[in-house]
């Protein structure tokens, strides 16, 4: 009843026909406009689907717009009737494409990669001039700073991702690879190499060479034949295959580092925890257990090229078999540090032995 | 549809009945769907539809035999209470329905786990997911993903605490507005009056009140002595009205003879019979409406909802990405589910969260010092976007008070002080017309002053009497000289007040020259004192009436009146001798001459606007916002008001006035020249939605007069079908459901009532409409600052989520751990975030139109390109840049750290060689990643210096906007100490691990920063040089 009163009551309602027009034309534009942002998003994806620079941005905005445009649609989708709005996108999409009028076209998605090309470009020339002044201020010979890697760190070998060297005397299986390991890491040790390559340095004392940084500095030797029982070379199974296992020790090599003169680095291997006497003998090779000075300072990698670190190895000759006897090997000398809470690898090194047999 | 013979015109309007509780045998009329709610889809509820009606009852036009019969009671005796507690049962208790009160907990959890939570929450579980994946497939995992997780549940829970204390505090301030005292209600029953509970009174009870009670149900009087009632709650009506046993009006809002629950008996006494208790009263109706309205989003909740869609499509986007690349990179599905979730939670801005809530609060803080208390922190930007606001008349553009404004005496008008102030102006005090009109106003007048007042201002002191009265009384006592002791030595012998058959008010006074003879004094309509007055005064000599003087007097009344003003006649008659002292008058059967009164002039009153009004409407006006005037007052009192304050502005006309510069008639007159319009509320009722559309859309000026309670809730709809955020004031209950409707309702204060307060968002301490505008200002200001704040806080979203897709991709160390990015986003970006919050306006907020909140939003992708594409682009070179610097300076080039990765990390590998041959520990090269992921955090926050002053305008260059924020200069300075705190503290290497960094690394990024406020500055200056240009379409947020 109420809608009848209404409907009547419409005719004599005030406003005119022409004015309802004109707002509806304001309307479409406002819309048209909002269209042609999304017609042109739409376009970009359509026509530059692959620009390999700042894909990764690129798509990032797409992304973005996505859903913007979803949202765009929602909000379509309750005031105006879809159908047109689908027909009207589609023309501004070819319209975008050429617009006959301005005679242009993808001009503005064109200009944003444009501009974002040049912009990273630009940002990469900084970076590139950044760090070209960097490497200008670094010398390649001797890193600026070396306090972080002092004092320097102990590793063994064979190293297997793992330090518990577990194995069964009588099954080669289980220890045949210590034994690949050790052979392969000592192939550079190899006595006939050494004396091609490097010089037989006085003991005892630093192998200072003077000279431009530049220079190509001389290496001293260290002979697999130096590690005498645990060289390989009498026994290639490095006593693992009698259950008196070899491990080699080296220190980490840090350039310029000196030992303190007249008093080499020396190894010492105790049991960490438990009976001192699960470990009743044990041999180092060199039998001074030690770093010999020769062998510092190292110059680094691009002039002291054939630089072989100096190793010591351990003989466990009577270990108590059947049973993880943990081990401790520490550096003792001046400046070396062994007792680094965080860092069970400096001036240390900690590894337990499981002989079966 | 069937309706009752006896509805007349009442029941045309698609009206529904409050009663239909009442064993009443009237008609129900069943619900009609209005076509004009056809667009709504959400609201289905029929009842709400019909509660948005008009009210009707027919009770005000029975007789009283006849309300006797219908509700089975005797008008002497009352309801027996055997028959009152069967009714009680059945009608259930007089007490409106307490709204569903949302339980703490929930408000809680809404906090928690509402808008912007959501997005941390999900970054916190899909944390605990990583972390949970990682022990379960490897023994010595990190428990960084544990830790994130944990903080970001800590952050959300901790933002949403703060914002729950937020918001508990104004509701706080809300119940004290509150005051529950039990009413006792004076019923009659079987002949005994008795107290008893309001809640307790049925329909049918025969109840009296007095002046000072409130009604305790709506009453149909049966007997009234001198009844004044205040339904300013319901009507807005600010004036006290009479009460009387007789139908006087169809509508029963206006009826004399209807009382309405929870109104006040000002003075006087009266009884009468319920009509309806509890929800079926007027008021219960509204109250009901106002709680069944659904409340669509604030605009700031759907911008973080278009935000975090933003953010989320980043995310997942960039997560997918680098999932599908890990995996073609050939990494595990393990881990690269880990990569996933870990890229997806690091685009989680932690901190925004809790800078989003701090920037609110402090705006809401800053706003209540401004008298606008902010109920709901979101509202606060509301109030910002703002574009239309429906504004009361009474009270709010007015002072509620009131006030005599002109004066028409020896045929001149003069103008009166109507201030707020009152400086008191000058006009012709020494004419004798004067003196005798001052000496009219001040006798011929029943309203006095409260005593104990002396100290207060004339212009503030209470009165007792009507408002008209009270007016003359502090005019007179202002300008003239003591009433008291005018009316000590005129002693009233006789009167006959004023009542509006009459339409005037007669007072008869002993002269006080001591000559023992009367002067008869009147005032009152205009029209009706002249019918009485046979000569007038000039200039203290009586002339004879003439048509002239007539002429002059009609021209002068409609001047008055077309200024909507009230205007009132007086006239005076010296009595003869005959009369003199001790004659005793009979104001009943009158026997004095009461004819041939000498006319003295007229006195027009009005309820002027409020001083700081006009401005602030101009303000509104040049911010774009439309200011719509929705009042109860007459048309044309509307009209001059809306004149006077520019809410119809100088020079536009309505057709009417179109109509009378061309003469001729309204109907010829093209409504659309017109840019102002005033609508008749009774126009309003028969108008479709589309033609309210078509007002609301083609007129710029409009003031909706004598609209009723429910049609406030129309016009509201009506705008925001026009797209627009609306903003309500109101104070009665008649308002709330408007208020709730409104994108943001403002309560009054002073004068709101509680109901209305309830439903509001925002609460006007001062009830000025000028207190909006500096809202409005406040909001737009936040909103502007939001803006910068998380264009600031995003920005440093790229150098740290680049690390991790880097440390993915080139497989190098962790460049940026977890826990150094939470010290960015937790720590050192906080309060220069929020710093922003206190950055000034670019430009005037208030000369340019509200924000459209389809269009602008708070996060766009502009802003997103800006601060991901460009600045975060640069900030992440920064910190890559130190980061290389400090492996390089350690012996790791950054051609060697490629496909470092799987070395790096492993624990075993205690030799790794760097790029001099040197070869280190896990540990050691850990600290140096560490040292670098410090190195990398302190490089931000060098950018972030840059970043924040480039933040600081968006238009504006920094020199021109200058460095006058101390918070942000304290926020530099504080993000500053806070990573050099962190860098060098002892022990942070163990908490935090963080490392001491040497000086010259602090420096590596300070070029970036110059890099990144030069090339911001150039950008603005071309966005300034090229207004609209393409740079600013692409570029400016």
């Amino acid at each position: 009843m109420r809608r009848q009163l209404r409907s009547r009551r419409a005719p004599a309602s005030p406003y005119g026909y022409r004015y309802r027009l004109d707002d509806q034309d304001e309307v479409n534009q406002n819309y048209l406009a909002d269209e042609e942002e999304e017609a042109e998003e739409e376009a970009r994806v359509m026509v530059v689907p692959d620009l390999e620079e700042e894909e990764e941005e690129e798509e990032e905005e797409e992304e973005e717009e996505e859903i913007e445009e979803e949202e765009k649609e929602e909000e379509k989708g309750q005031g105006q009737p879809t159908g047109n709005a689908w027909w009207q996108k589609w023309q501004i999409v070819n319209e975008y494409l050429w617009d006959p009028e301005k005679r242009m076209s993808l001009a503005r998605t064109g200009l944003i990669l444009v501009i974002y090309f040049f912009f990273y470009a630009s940002l990469a020339a900084v970076i590139t001039l950044c760090m070209y002044t960097l490497f200008l201020t670094i010398s390649p010979y001797m890193p600026p700073f070396t306090e972080r890697v002092k004092p320097p760190g102990v590793m063994i070998r064979p190293f297997a991702h793992s330090l518990n060297f577990n194995f069964n005397v009588s099954e080669p299986d289980t220890w045949q690879h210590y034994v690949i390991s050790l052979n392969g890491f000592l192939q550079g040790y190899n006595d006939s190499l050494q004396e091609e390559m490097n010089v037989d340095c006085p003991p005892g004392q630093y192998f200072i060479q003077d000279g431009d940084e530049d220079e190509d500095k001389k290496a001293c030797q260290f002979k697999r034949s130096f590690l005498k029982n645990c060289s390989g070379l009498e026994d290639p199974t490095f006593g693992y295959s009698t259950g008196q296992p070899c491990i080699l020790l080296k220190m980490n090599r840090i350039v310029g580092f000196r030992p303190e003169l007249g008093d080499p680095v020396k190894v010492s291997c105790k049991v960490q925890r438990g009976d001192e006497n699960d470990i009743r003998s044990i041999n180092y090779y060199p039998e001074s257990a030690s770093f010999d000075l020769r062998y510092y300072p190292y110059y680094g990698k691009l002039t002291h090229v054939n630089y072989t670190s100096p190793l010591v190895a351990m003989h466990f000759t009577d270990v108590v078999k059947n049973q993880a006897v943990p081990v401790q090997c520490q550096l003792k000398g001046k400046g070396i540090i062994n007792d680094v809470i965080n860092d069970r690898f400096v001036g240390r090194v900690i590894f337990t032995l499981n002989i079966e047999t | 549809m069937g309706r009752q013979p006896t509805m007349g015109r009442g029941g045309k309007k698609g009206t529904v009945t409050p009663q239909e509780l009442n064993p009443s045998p009237r008609l129900k009329r069943g619900p009609k769907m209005g076509k004009r709610r056809k667009m709504k889809r959400k609201k289905k509820k029929t009842d709400v539809e019909e509660l948005k009606k008009e009210v009707v009852l027919d009770d005000h036009r029975l007789t009283l035999e006849e309300m006797s019969t219908k509700y089975s009671v005797d008008l002497m005796m009352g309801l027996s209470p055997e028959r009152a507690q069967e009714i009680l049962k059945k009608n259930g208790p007089n007490a409106l329905t307490p709204p569903p009160t949302t339980p703490k907990w929930v408000k809680f959890c809404r906090q928690l786990f509402g808008g912007f939570s959501i997005l941390l929450w999900i970054g916190a579980i899909l944390c605990f997911l990583a972390y949970g994946i990682q022990v379960h497939y490897k023994e010595d995992s990190t428990k960084d993903n544990l830790y994130l997780g944990m903080v970001l549940a800590i952050v959300v829970m901790i933002t949403g605490c703060f914002s729950y204390y937020q918001e508990a505090k104004s509701s706080k301030i809300m119940e004290s507005f509150r005051n529950m005292v039990p009413q006792q209600a004076l019923v009659i029953r079987a002949g005994e009056k008795m107290q008893i509970n309001v809640e307790d009174v049925v329909v049918g009870d025969l109840v009296e009140v007095k002046g000072g009670d409130r009604i305790p149900a709506d009453l149909r009087l049966i007997s009234t002595q001198g009844c004044k009632v205040d339904n300013s709650s319901l009507t807005g009506e600010s004036e006290p009205q009479t009460r009387s046993p007789d139908f006087t009006h169809e509508n029963p809002l206006e009826t004399r003879n209807i009382c309405f629950f929870s109104t006040n008996c000002v003075e006087g006494t009266a009884r009468g019979i319920v009509i309806a208790t509890g929800d079926s009263t007027v008021m219960g109706r509204i109250a009901t409406l106002t709680s069944g309205l659904v409340v669509g989003k604030t605009p700031i909740a759907a911008e973080i909802e278009h935000f975090i869609q933003l953010i989320t499509g980043v995310a997942v986007f960039l997560g997918v990405s680098f999932f599908v690349l890990s995996l073609v990179l050939g990494y595990g599905w393990l881990e690269a589910v880990i990569f996933l979730i870990g890229i997806i939670v690091a685009n989680v801005p932690e901190g925004l969260l809790a800078t989003v809530t701090v920037c609110l609060t402090l705006t809401a803080k800053r706003m209540s010092r401004k008298n606008c208390l902010v109920k709901n922190l979101e509202a606060v930007e509301t109030l910002g976007s703002t574009s239309t606001i429906c504004s009361d008349k009474t009270g709010t553009l007015t002072q509620n008070r009131m006030t005599v404004a002109h004066m028409w005496f020896d045929k001149t008008i003069y103008e009166a002080d109507t201030s707020e102030e009152q400086t008191g102006k000058t006009f012709a005090k020494g004419s004798t017309t004067w003196f005798i009109l001052a000496r009219i106003a001040a006798l011929c007048n029943r309203a006095d002053f409260k005593p104990n007042q002396e100290t207060l201002p004339i212009a503030k002191r209470a009165t007792t009497g009507d408002a008209s009265e009270s007016a003359l009384l502090k005019f007179i006592e202002q300008s003239y000289s003591s009433v008291k002791e005018m009316r000590e030595q005129n002693p009233k012998v006789a009167e006959i007040p004023f009542n509006s058959t009459n339409k005037y008010q007669m007072s008869i006074h002993l002269q006080e020259d001591g000559s023992q003879a009367h002067v008869l004094m009147m005032k009152g309509a205009p029209e009706r004192i002249l019918e009485f007055c046979s000569t007038y005064l000039l200039k203290g000599k009586e002339y004879p009436m003439d048509d002239e003087m007539k002429k002059n007097f009609q021209n002068a009344y409609l001047e008055l009146g077309g200024l909507g003003e009230r205007v009132l006649g007086f006239c005076f008659l010296n009595l003869p001798s005959t009369f003199s002292k001790g004659f005793r008058f009979n104001t009943d059967e009158i026997n004095f001459p009461m004819e041939n009164l000498c006319f003295v002039g007229l006195i027009s009153m009005i309820d002027p606007p409020r001083a700081a009004v006009p401005d602030a409407v101009g303000k509104c006006r040049s911010a774009g916002i439309k200011v719509i005037m929705v009042t109860g007052d007459h048309p044309i009192t509307a009209k001059a008001i809306a004149k006077g304050v520019g809410i119809i502005s100088e020079g536009t006309e309505t057709a009417e006035d179109m109509a009378a510069r061309l003469q001729v008639p309204v109907s010829q007159t093209n409504p659309r020249e017109a840019k102002a319009i005033v609508v008749h509320g009774s126009d309003l009722k028969d108008m479709t939605s589309e033609q309210l559309d078509e007002i609301l859309k083609n007129h710029t000026e409009i003031v909706f007069a004598r609209t009723s309670p429910q049609q406030k809730l129309i016009i509201v709809e009506g705008c925001q079908r026009q797209g627009a955020v609306v903003a309500v004031t109101g104070d009665g209950v008649n308002d709330s459901p408007a208020l709730k409707k409104a994108d943001i309702g403002i309560a009054m204060g002073i004068s709101g009532s509680d109901v209305s307060k309830q439903a509001a968002d925002m609460i006007l301490l001062d009830d000025n409409f000028a207190s909006i505008v500096t809202g409005v200002e406040e909001g737009r200001l936040i909103f502007d600052n939001l803006k910068k704040s998380i264009a600031y806080t995003l920005t440093s979203n790229i150098p740290e989520i680049t690390p991790f897709l880097l440390f993915i991709i080139l497989s190098i160390p962790l460049p940026l751990g977890t826990i150094t990015i939470l010290c960015i986003d937790l720590g050192t970006d906080m309060v220069p975030a929020i710093s922003l919050a206190y950055e000034s306006a670019e430009s005037d907020i208030m000369k340019r139109a509200p924000r459209n909140p389809k269009i602008d939003n708070l996060v766009n992708n502009r802003l997103i390109g800006m601060a991901y594409g460009q600045i975060g682009m640069i900030q992440a070179l920064a910190g890559f840049f130190t980061y290389f610097v400090i492996l390089a300076e350690n012996g790791f080039k950054p051609i060697d750290l490629l496909g470092i990765r799987l070395n790096w990390e492993d624990r075993f590998f205690n030799d790794l060689e760097d790029s001099y041959g040197q070869q280190w520990t896990y540990e050691q090269r850990k600290v140096l990643e560490f040292t670098c992921q410090t190195a990398f955090f302190v490089s931000i926050v060098v950018v972030q210096w840059a970043d924040l002053i480039i933040c600081k305008t968006r238009r504006n260059s920094v020199f021109q906007q200058g460095m006058k924020n101390n918070i942000l200069i304290f926020g530099i300075m504080e993000e500053t100490f806070l990573a050099a705190f962190l860098s060098y503290a002892p022990g942070m290497d163990m908490a935090l691990r963080m490392y001491p960094l040497k000086l010259p690394w602090w420096l590596c990024a300070i070029p970036y920063s110059v890099l990144i406020f030069v090339y911001d500055e150039i950008r603005k200056l071309t966005i300034r040089r090229h207004p609209g240009g393409w740079l600013e379409r692409e570029t400016y947020y």
